[in-house]
């Protein structure tokens, strides 16, 4: 049984507190993404739970055992580093058995285990060559199979797929995907990507400053965000945020206690007739990315909206009207805290 | 309105050109003058029997090359001195640096000023060096022998017996080298990236592993090169010798750097003094040219 328990857990360096308490269940073959901003703590919350850092306080368990004070190559996890990490003077097999060397495992286990990982990699023709003779793809695999020959409890990715040009890295993303089906390991996937976290993973944890804004599954964060910040930072384009005057009159039901400003999606703006919408305004820009259009409106109050539009539509300069359906608003208080009715 | 028709002399190509030979002639003025005018000067002075007293200069082939390489006992016990010092000195010297670089290679409290202090006598005055330790190692109230005695060692009299000379002239010259290799070291292993060490502290290598199947083989650029160079400095130091022994006792510490300089200002055999700087010159310029092949092997 492999599953993680974070309580309280927090880090320091010096006096800068950079992780300001998590609490975290993870469960046994959970795919779990910790996603946010640049330094907002991932790689080293990522680092605490391998033993990489030292733990300021907190608990942290993998499966039953408190690890605070265990050594990191007893913690039965291994790492796979945004760079990759190979030694450059070892071949790819000696890369993938590394560890087993060290472990002092009998070179005919060794050579057996780096060739299964191979096998499933697809990395059998590489394994004489050198870091240096293999493609950005290639080393990613390499560095996974490193961890897979670990064969451990729980596997950490830090970033894996950052150093690769877009079409590898989506195709990376599917046999990350593949593996964890295969595997059924416990593993934690840190990205500042949302859309890389959203297909992944099972749950993902939204961090800011240290702190978790949200733990959800990718629907739940989609659908219902606890946070503005969450709210804005998953979903692409990004959620328009209104000041919620905008919309009051447009809706019957009124706006929950509290709120103070409204998200509305730009997949989910309609476009209508000028006058017959929720909101008016004009397209300053449109940008056609093939599947749909992507339009900038500025509206009558002076803001700016963005709204997906999928068919042939309206050009610059343009008036336009704008509508929602009320179930797809999210309604927010001045505090950043999601309002709703009940 | 432009002319067409004759292209004009002073083209762009032309000028950066002339612009660039511009920039390089105040070194390459000093490059001919100073090195390569001198070097033509030793190899024609060292076929040459000219005492520097009468003025005299005469034509003499290779005799002075066959004097030293078969005729002159000296030469060879010169040579033997220059590799014992050598032997002694390069690794001794390396691997005092690599520990301590390893040991202030990474960021404390305190990094700094230990770094500063072993650093400090590469750049102090050689002759201000030198005659402190000459302080130091005196055989009776010597501070080192007096420090010796307090674990009841009667230390010898250093400077005055020849094999305790030719240690006492290698380790304080490590002493006051090694913080350039050190420094060397310290470059070489900050630029290993510090994910290396990471991932295999997690596979579960320990610092010694992790030091021999890693640190150490992604050094072996750097150490070839310090080899080198450290070998080829032992080969020219004179100043130290000079001022801590004079090359004795009974020519214990006679090495090749002053051998060359005895012969030339104080015997006046300038002829003799030139051709053994040209053996010299060989043995650096071989030394050189293997670190080359090396380096080259290891970048391929
Ligand atoms: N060893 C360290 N010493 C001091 N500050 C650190 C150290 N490691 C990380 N930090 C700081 O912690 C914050 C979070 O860093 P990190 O976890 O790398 O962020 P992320 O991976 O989310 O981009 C940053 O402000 C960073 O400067
Ligand atoms: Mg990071």
């Amino acid at each position: 049984m492999t599953s993680l328990s974070l309580k309280n857990l927090r880090k320091s360096f010096g006096t800068a507190e950079i992780i300001k308490g998590i609490d975290l269940d993870i469960a046994d073959g959970e795919f779990v993404a910790f996603v946010g901003p640049s330094g907002c703590g991932k790689s080293t919350l990522l680092r605490l739970i391998s033993g990489l850092e030292y733990i300021t306080a907190g608990d942290l368990f993998i499966g039953e055992r408190r690890m605070n004070d265990v050594q990191a190559s007893r913690r039965g996890v291994a790492m796979v580093f945004q760079s990759y990490a190979l030694y450059p003077h070892l071949t790819v097999q000696e890369n993938m058995g590394f560890g087993l060397k060290v472990r002092k495992v009998p070179a005919a286990e060794r050579e057996a285990r780096v060739r299964e990982a191979a096998g499933t990699l697809k990395l059998e023709g590489l394994l004489d060559r050198y870091p240096r003779q293999l493609s950005g793809g290639q080393r990613q695999r390499v560095a996974i199979g490193r961890a897979i020959v670990a064969d451990p409890d729980v596997f950490l990715f830090d970033e894996p797929l950052s150093n690769l040009d877009a079409e590898l890295r989506v195709h990376m993303r599917s046999e990350i995907a593949a593996l964890h089906a295969r595997l059924g390991s416990t593993m934690i996937y840190v990205t500042h990507d949302q859309i890389e976290a959203m297909t992944l993973a099972d749950r993902i944890v939204v961090l800011r400053d240290g702190v978790i804004e949200q733990v959800g599954t990718p629907r739940e964060l989609y659908t219902r965000p606890a946070k503005l910040f969450v709210a804005q930072f998953i979903g692409s384009p990004r959620m328009n945020v209104l000041p919620v005057e905008r919309v009051a009159q447009g809706l019957p039901a009124g706006v929950p206690a509290g709120a103070s400003q409204v998200g509305m999606r730009p997949e989910h703006l309609r476009l209508v007739a000028p006058e017959a919408g929720m909101l008016g305004g004009k397209i300053t820009v449109s940008e056609y990315t093939g599947a749909a259009s992507m339009l900038h409106v500025a509206l009558d109050h002076g803001e700016t909206v963005l709204v997906v539009n999928n068919d042939e539509g309206p050009r610059p300069g343009e008036r336009i009207g704008l509508t929602i359906d009320p179930r797809d608003l999210h309604f927010f208080d001045d505090a950043g805290d999601r309002r709703s009715f009940d | 309105m432009a002319r067409a028709g004759r292209a004009p002399w002073l083209t762009l190509q032309r000028r950066e050109a002339i612009e660039a030979w511009l920039f390089v002639s105040p070194t390459l003025i000093g490059f001919l003058i100073f090195f390569l005018g001198p070097l033509i000067a030793v190899v024609f002075y060292s076929v040459s029997e000219w005492n520097l007293l009468s003025g005299e200069q005469v034509f003499v082939g290779m005799a002075n090359y066959h004097d030293a390489l078969r005729e002159n006992p000296d030469f060879w016990h010169v040579i033997r001195n220059s590799v014992i010092f050598a032997i002694g000195l390069v690794p001794l010297n390396m691997a005092l640096a690599l520990t301590l670089a390893l040991a202030l290679s990474r960021p404390f409290r305190g990094v700094v000023f230990f770094r500063t202090v072993f650093f400090a006598p590469v750049v102090t005055s050689a002759v201000a060096w030198a005659i402190v330790w000459k302080f130091l190692l005196q055989g009776e109230g010597g501070t080192v022998n007096a420090l010796l005695g307090y674990v009841g060692i009667d230390g010898p009299n250093w400077l005055r017996e020849p094999d305790w000379a030719m240690a006492a002239v290698i380790v304080t010259r490590v002493i006051k080298m090694v913080g350039l290799n050190m420094i060397l070291y310290i470059a070489a292993l900050q630029a290993i990236p510090r994910d290396y060490e990471e991932a295999a502290r997690l596979e579960g290598a320990s610092g010694w592993q992790i030091f021999r199947m890693v640190t150490w083989p992604l050094l072996a650029p750097a150490t070839l090169i310090i080899m080198v160079i450290t070998t080829i400095g032992s080969f020219k130091v004179f100043d130290h010798i000079y001022l801590m022994t004079g090359g004795g006792p009974e020519n214990g510490t006679l090495v090749l750097a002053y051998y060359i300089y005895e012969q030339a200002f104080e015997f006046f055999n300038v002829g003799y003094a030139s051709a053994l700087a040209m053996i010299m010159f060989v043995i650096v310029l071989a030394l050189t040219i293997v670190q080359l092949i090396l380096r080259q092997k290891g970048a391929a």
